[in-house]
């Protein structure tokens, strides 16, 4: 049970090949671990590639800890062929390794729609047009875009917008075009697609929806020159039939000049293996919840490449827990059957400990702890009817099957799994996140109640959908503030406010007024906190112990002496109690002169 | 012999140690036997905040204790001569000793003791008890940043520069400090930074420390995705317990945008790049998802720290952590992710910034240097290397083979009192300096600890809930009453003296610990005048880290008097002698013994204290509290402290001007979950956790996120919030997670009422609190 052999090295692969490592630690087990990778790099952190394109992170800085372990050997750039069930061992050019468990982490790659002029040219893209999935297509659109004149994506998911975004900071012109009815439709209804269209064009980004492209124009130097766009003709463009869908009727074809053309139409599952070594394969090679092939117990899927019972959603989120689930349950099983006849050590650890923790010689690795820090949630009584599974090719890849029914999972932490549906676009400018039920794919559940703020002039929408006093879903467009509050109310499953509309703004009630002037500060108010005295201390302190200078009221009430950032409010009320009582003032204007601290009573 | 005229010594409360001189009263004058007045000294620049200004009340607290007391048969305690209770003392501890070996007798110590009697309680333990089992309730406070400031620097010196070199940095950064509360007179140092937008302040209360950062405003030049932010500086309000988050997706902006001070990393640490793929993982975007600080406002903030660090032309800056994030069972890591931070920017070990922990208690540096640490021997020392123990043993005047190996830390001490099951469960306890009852987490079994014992030994000053419970209360000194030294929250050894005498029959607890020395029939040595203690304490710790062997109480003295810069530790004895260095051609001073170390105000400026001297970087990732919100305790509880009172209110429940100001134990909510839950303000609220409930007035405010309430610990009985906090504990340290644990919250009477939260009582003012600005 101890020969494992991952395929794939990225994200989540070398994350799952520390998970395991670190939790055969934790169970007192020994695993023999290979991790076959296909590109040369060591894993880096995809989720970042658009702050790259956008010139915000540093390619440099987007490399992610390697297993760095002398039980597992890593080999890169090493390309498997087959995985042979009957002889239990997997297939590469460079010899074969038997295995007693597989893992498929092989990921997705960027999917290329089926479009004259792109897909049907021999060697591939043609010149500057370009996905964006990998490091070396991040490096190619930034090499790129320093001569580009004109940048066109295609695909308005969350890399779209993101890619766009980040093309627009380089000083590109940028349009999107997209096949939906608004931007970013897997997660955001069209109200709020539109608020994120408004400030889109606010950041310079031209945005095209309803459209199909005809073809890609190439030009005799064999790169790209420009689109032909299929679009609602602009007279009827708000006509639409009942589905939402665009009147085909009123069309037109629009020609738009692009000498950079960024892909961003989704993924596809890296399931080729799989399909050819005789597993169920649908969009993803299909897993039960425990992550296993319905075909075979000794091969499982996690990450981009899998499709579990909720579907795949294209987080990484996703892919990490599964990889710390599915280590958790190998490290049992392999000391359970390192120990035979032992209690797994898991066990204890799970119940006794929910949260590990190693002195510093046997530090979990940094994937585990990674991995453990996911925020997660239970679901057992979350059972949000699910959106449909994305199709293949149905979407931008990292669009979520955001609100997809689950069930309880076969790990020992089932009731603690997910949270890892929130979608939080990384945009300089685009402040927006979704979480659980949004977006218009919806279906209606009557015990969903559903608030909404929308404010597109201010480029702000929100919206929440409570049910049984918890949050099950939010979009937020606009509200940076509101949107990290909502997601730690989702993710914690923190009880709403008795009224949900509080959900939609700041909870922060304004700060009382400042007092304009002495006469309306309550006797109570504390001016000086240090040593506890109130306005009240003060006035009494003038009155009776004929206090009259700042230095008399704080012999009198210790006002001023702790911090001393008081002073300005007691030379203000000093002030104000000598004009409000004339008679009584002293020639003593130094103690209060440069009492600049409050306005005073005019 | 009489008392000086005029004493000038320091607070008796919190580490800033401020300043005051004490001048006597004479009988009849004045219901106080001495007056106190603020003086000019570096921390406190001539402030006082009101405990400090009250303090004199302390000397007459009406129950004082003046008379050791002993257990009667009745069960209560009765006034007993020291004969009697010592001899009580000595019988239970040879009987408990005799039956159950050494160890089964322990010792928990405090941080507010002074270096003298922290050394002497050490001593008394390795060398007449001879019990591996004693620490100390600093361990409550600052273990968490003692480990990983080791761990990264070699040493731990809260904070290893002049407090007063904060003025000049251009931003300063505070993790869980409300130091506008909990040392008032130190925000004068914040001044510098506040006029250049520079205080940043992270905390899941808008509390008075926030409010210094100023009125929160969307303002140009800020990117409008950060957010309102302050005309001082910027709030940042985590969810409680992800403060370790906020840092590591500060790191990933420095990092990722080249903010890094690659220079400095290259020359001064190691271990980086696995610092820098490890923060590769938490993008602010990821961050906020988890932390529910906005991504922009992280971005934001990591800048403003970039810009102010010096290799950016910036004036400096200081990170800066304090109890909220180290009291957490990832206390350890969340103050390695700072260090690992501070260390990114160039920070430490430059004059003008740097990493600091703002130690607490009056004494919490010194408390932990001496040797009452369970894994300690003085001068820092670690009670597992044998040339430690060596020195040690060797001033001792003990064989080294007689002092125990490390012990139980705190926590595990207090839990395994009541472990009943167990053979080697401590049987008997003394208790100085420290009021377990209101201040360990899980208080209850706490208490039930202490009630397993056969005898309880507890020497205080009132009659602390602990010492309720005692066997025998011993009558001590406090702080007007004694000479001794402390060392503060920036490493100055200062001298507290006296300035009255001791009411009744209190006696130092140096004398105690030589009478009981004496009984017990251990031939060691203590002295009881402190200065002749500190001359040994200074010997033992000699050549260790925190070495205080070119200290004594007359060079403090002659120090101050001078008007002197103060004495920073390490102040080592210099080691050769005079004339050799003279014959080196070395400084050398006409005046002999003066050929002194200066002291050490910045140690790190040209190396850290490791074995390579550079700074460790280690990778670190967040986990989350040990007790995280779920459907039945669906709230976070933070802790924290307020202005009037000091730690379990054992001396500031006492002083009638600060418990008017605050006398009872409160419950801080949002007025959103307050009409949610249907609590009114004023409105008795109980929260429940695993561990037990506690009952308190609710108060509203939108000072705080509204999945969390707070609520000071300063009391005892039904509103001891200690009694529902958790004792989990960090695993590096063994710091107690006190500061967020999940409660259920409820209003009072309304137990069985389980699912119907009260309808919203119509409209109200939402912020009953009192503090307005003006």
């Amino acid at each position: 049970m101890n020969r494992v052999v991952v395929i794939g090295g990225g994200m989540v692969g070398a994350r799952f090949a520390q998970d395991l490592v670190a939790r055969a630690d934790a169970a007192g087990a020994t695993v023999d671990l290979t991790v076959l990778g296909a590109e040369e790099y060591e894993p880096y952190n995809r989720v970042l590639l658009s702050e790259v394109v956008a010139g915000k992170v540093d390619v440099a800085a987007i490399a992610l800890p390697g297993p760095d372990d002398a039980r597992v050997a890593v080999r890169r750039g090493t390309e498997v062929i087959a995985i042979d069930r009957d002889a239990r061992q997997v297939v590469t050019g460079e010899g074969t390794y038997p295995y007693d468990v597989v893992v498929l982490a092989t990921g997705a790659a960027a999917r290329i729609p089926q479009t004259p002029g792109l897909t049907d040219r021999p060697g591939g893209l043609p010149g500057g047009a370009h996905a964006l999935r990998t490091l070396d297509d991040a490096r190619e659109i930034v090499a790129a875009s320093v001569n580009a004149r004109h940048a066109v994506v295609v695909g308005a998911g969350v890399l779209g917008l993101e890619a766009a975004c980040g093309l627009a900071r380089r000083g590109v012109a940028v349009s999107i075009v997209h096949p939906g009815a608004s931007l970013m439709d897997r997660q955001l209804d069209t109200a709020a697609g539109r608020v994120v269209e408004r400030s889109l064009t606010g950041l310079g980004v031209r945005t095209w929806t309803h459209v199909r492209t005809e073809h890609v124009r190439v030009g005799r130097d064999g790169r790209v020159a420009g689109l032909s766009l299929r679009v609602p003709d602009a007279g009827a463009s708000p006509a639409r039939d009942g589905d939402g869908s665009p009147d085909r009727t009123h069309e037109r074809i629009v020609d738009v000049d692009a000498d950079l053309l960024v892909l961003a139409c989704g993924t596809v599952p890296e399931a080729g293996l799989a399909r050819t070594a005789g597993l169920t394969v649908d969009r993803g090679v299909v897993v039960g919840a425990d992550l296993a092939s319905p075909d075979d117990p000794r091969v499982y899927a996690i990450g981009d490449c899998a499709q579990p019972p909720e579907g795949g959603s294209g987080l990484v989120a996703q892919g990490w827990d599964q990889s710390r689930r599915l280590a958790e349950s190998l490290a049992a099983r392999a000391a359970a059957a390192g120990a035979a006849g032992q209690e797994p050590a898991v066990d204890d650890v799970e119940h006794d400990h929910p949260h590990v923790r190693f002195g510093e010689p046997d530090r979990p690795s940094m994937a585990l702890r990674l991995a453990m820090s996911v925020v997660t949630r239970p679901v057992t009584d979350l059972s949000a009817p699910g959106a449909p599974l994305a199709a293949p090719g149905a979407d931008s890849s990292s669009s979520g099957t955001s609100s997809a029914s689950r069930e309880a999972l076969g790990s020992p932490r089932a009731d603690r799994s997910s949270g890892t549906d929130v979608v939080r676009v990384k945009a300089a400018g685009l402040e927006i996140v979704t979480m659980g039920v949004c977006g218009t794919r919806r279906a209606s559940d009557p015990a969903h109640r559903t608030v909404a703020l929308s404010d597109p002039v201010s480029g702000r929408h929100v919206e929440v959908v409570v049910a049984d006093g918890l949050l099950v879903g939010a979009t937020c467009v606009g509200a940076p503030d509101v949107g990290a509050d909502l997601t730690a109310t989702y993710t914690r499953r923190t009880p709403v406010p008795a009224d949900p509309a509080h959900l939609l703004l700041q909870p922060v009630a304004q700060a009382p007024a400042p007092a304009s002037t002495p006469t309306h500060m309550p006797d109570r108010t504390t001016v000086c906190t240090c040593n506890g005295v109130t306005k009240g201390d003060i006035v009494a302190c003038w009155h009776d112990d004929g206090a009259r200078s700042v230095d008399d009221v704080a012999r009198a009430t210790r006002a001023t002496t702790g911090c001393g950032g008081c002073k300005d409010v007691v030379c203000g009320l000093v002030d104000w109690l000598g004009k409000a009582d004339p008679e009584q003032r002293t020639d003593d204007r130094s103690a209060v002169s440069g009492a600049t601290g409050m306005p005073t009573a005019v | 012999m009489a008392p000086p005229p005029q004493a000038q010594s320091h607070c008796p409360y919190c580490a800033l140690q401020c300043g005051m001189s004490l001048t006597p009263l004479p009988d009849g004058r004045s219901s106080l036997p001495v007056e106190v007045a603020p003086r000019d000294f570096p921390t406190n620049k001539g402030g006082l905040c009101q405990k400090g200004w009250t303090s004199a009340t302390l000397l007459s607290a009406p129950d004082r204790l003046t008379t050791p007391l002993l257990r009667g048969e009745g069960g209560e305690l009765r006034p007993a001569t020291w004969d009697e209770a010592l001899d009580v003392v000595v019988a239970g501890v040879t009987r408990i000793q005799e039956a159950h070996g050494r160890d089964a007798v322990a010792v928990f110590g405090g941080g507010g003791l002074t270096n003298e009697k922290a050394y002497a309680l050490g001593k008394f333990a390795r060398t007449v008890l001879r019990t591996a089992n004693i620490d100390y309730n600093g361990r409550f406070c600052m273990a968490s940043a003692a480990a990983a400031s080791n761990r990264a620097f070699g040493m731990d010196r809260g904070l290893p520069f002049p407090l007063a070199d904060l003025g000049g940095a251009d931003a300063i950064l505070l993790l869980g400090s409300n130091v506008a509360e909990t040392m008032p007179p130190s925000v004068q140092h914040l001044a510098g930074a506040r006029s250049r937008g520079g205080l940043v302040v992270v905390d899941p209360r808008r509390s008075a420390t926030v409010g210094l950062t100023g009125d929160a405003e969307v303002r140009a030049g800020v990117p409008t995705g950060a957010g309102p932010v302050g005309d001082q500086g910027v709030h940042l309000q985590p969810v409680p317990g992800t403060d370790l988050v906020v840092l590591l997706a500060l790191l990933h902006v420095v990092v990722t945008e080249g903010l890094v001070d690659e220079e400095y990393v290259a020359a001064r640490t190691t271990g980086f790049d696995d610092v820098r793929r490890s923060v590769a993982a938490w993008w602010p975007e990821r961050a906020e998802t988890v932390c529910g600080v906005p991504a922009e406002r992280l971005r934001h903030v990591a800048r403003l720290l970039a810009a102010a660090s010096p290799s950016r032309g910036g004036a400096g800056a200081y990170l800066l952590t304090g109890r909220g994030v180290e009291q957490s069972s990832q206390g350890t890591a969340t103050v390695t992710a700072t260090i690992n931070l501070a260390l990114a920017l160039g920070l430490p070990g430059r004059a003008g910034s740097g990493y600091g922990a703002i130690t607490g208690q009056g004494n919490g540096q010194g408390g932990r240097e001496h040797g009452q640490k369970a894994d300690q021997l003085p001068g820092y020392r670690k009670i597992d290397d044998p040339a430690a123990r060596a020195h040690v043993a060797a001033v001792w005047g003990v064989d080294p083979d007689t002092i125990p190996g490390p012990g139980m830390p705190a926590v595990k001490l207090l839990r395994s009192l009541g472990d009943t099951g167990s053979a080697a469960r401590p049987r008997g306890l003394f208790v100085h300096g420290s009021n377990v009852v209101v201040s360990a987490p899980n208080a209850d079994r706490v208490v039930a600890g202490l009630r397993a014992l056969d005898l309880l030994v507890v020497c205080d000053v009132v009659p602390s809930e602990t010492a309720l419970l005692a066997d025998v209360v011993l009558p001590v000194t406090q702080w007007a009453e004694e000479e001794g030294t402390m060392t503060s929250l920036e490493g100055r050894v200062i001298r507290r003296r006296r300035a009255v005498a001791a009411p009744g029959e209190v006696r130092s607890e140096l004398w105690i610990l030589a009478e009981l020395a004496r009984r017990l029939g251990s031939d060691v040595a203590f002295p009881t005048d402190a200065a002749v203690v500190f001359d040994e304490l200074a010997r033992a710790s000699a050549g260790g880290v925190a070495d205080y062997s070119g200290l004594s109480h007359a060079r403090l003295d002659a120090d101050e008097a001078a008007g002197g810069p103060g004495l920073f530790w390490p102040v080592p004895a210099p080691a050769p002698a005079p004339d050799e260095l003279s014959a080196r051609g070395e400084r050398t001073d006409s005046r002999g013994a003066d050929t002194s170390h200066p002291g050490t105000p910045r140690p790190f400026l040209d190396r850290f204290a490791t074995v390579d001297g550079r700074a460790r970087t280690i990778a670190v990732d967040h986990v989350g509290p040990s007790d995280d919100v779920r459907p039945d305790a669906p709230i976070y509880l933070v802790t924290g402290r307020v202005l009037q009172h000091y730690q379990s209110g054992a001396q500031t429940h006492r002083v009638s001007e600060l418990e008017r100001i605050v006398p009872d134990a409160f419950v801080e909510l949002h007025p959103v979950l307050g009409v949610r839950l249907g609590i009114d303000e004023g409105e008795r609220v109980r929260l429940t956790s695993r561990r037990g409930h506690v009952e308190a007035v609710a108060r509203w405010s939108d000072r705080i996120r509204p999945d969390t309430v707070f609520m000071p610990f300063h009391w005892s009985g039904a509103g001891s919030v200690n009694r529902v906090t958790t004792d989990a504990t960090d695993p590096v340290s063994g710091m107690p997670e006190f500061k967020v644990c999940a409660v259920d919250v409820r209003p009072v009477g309304s137990e069985e009422d389980v699912s119907a939260p009260g309808e919203p009582q119509g409209s109200r003012s939402a912020d009953s609190s009192m503090e307005v600005s003006v």
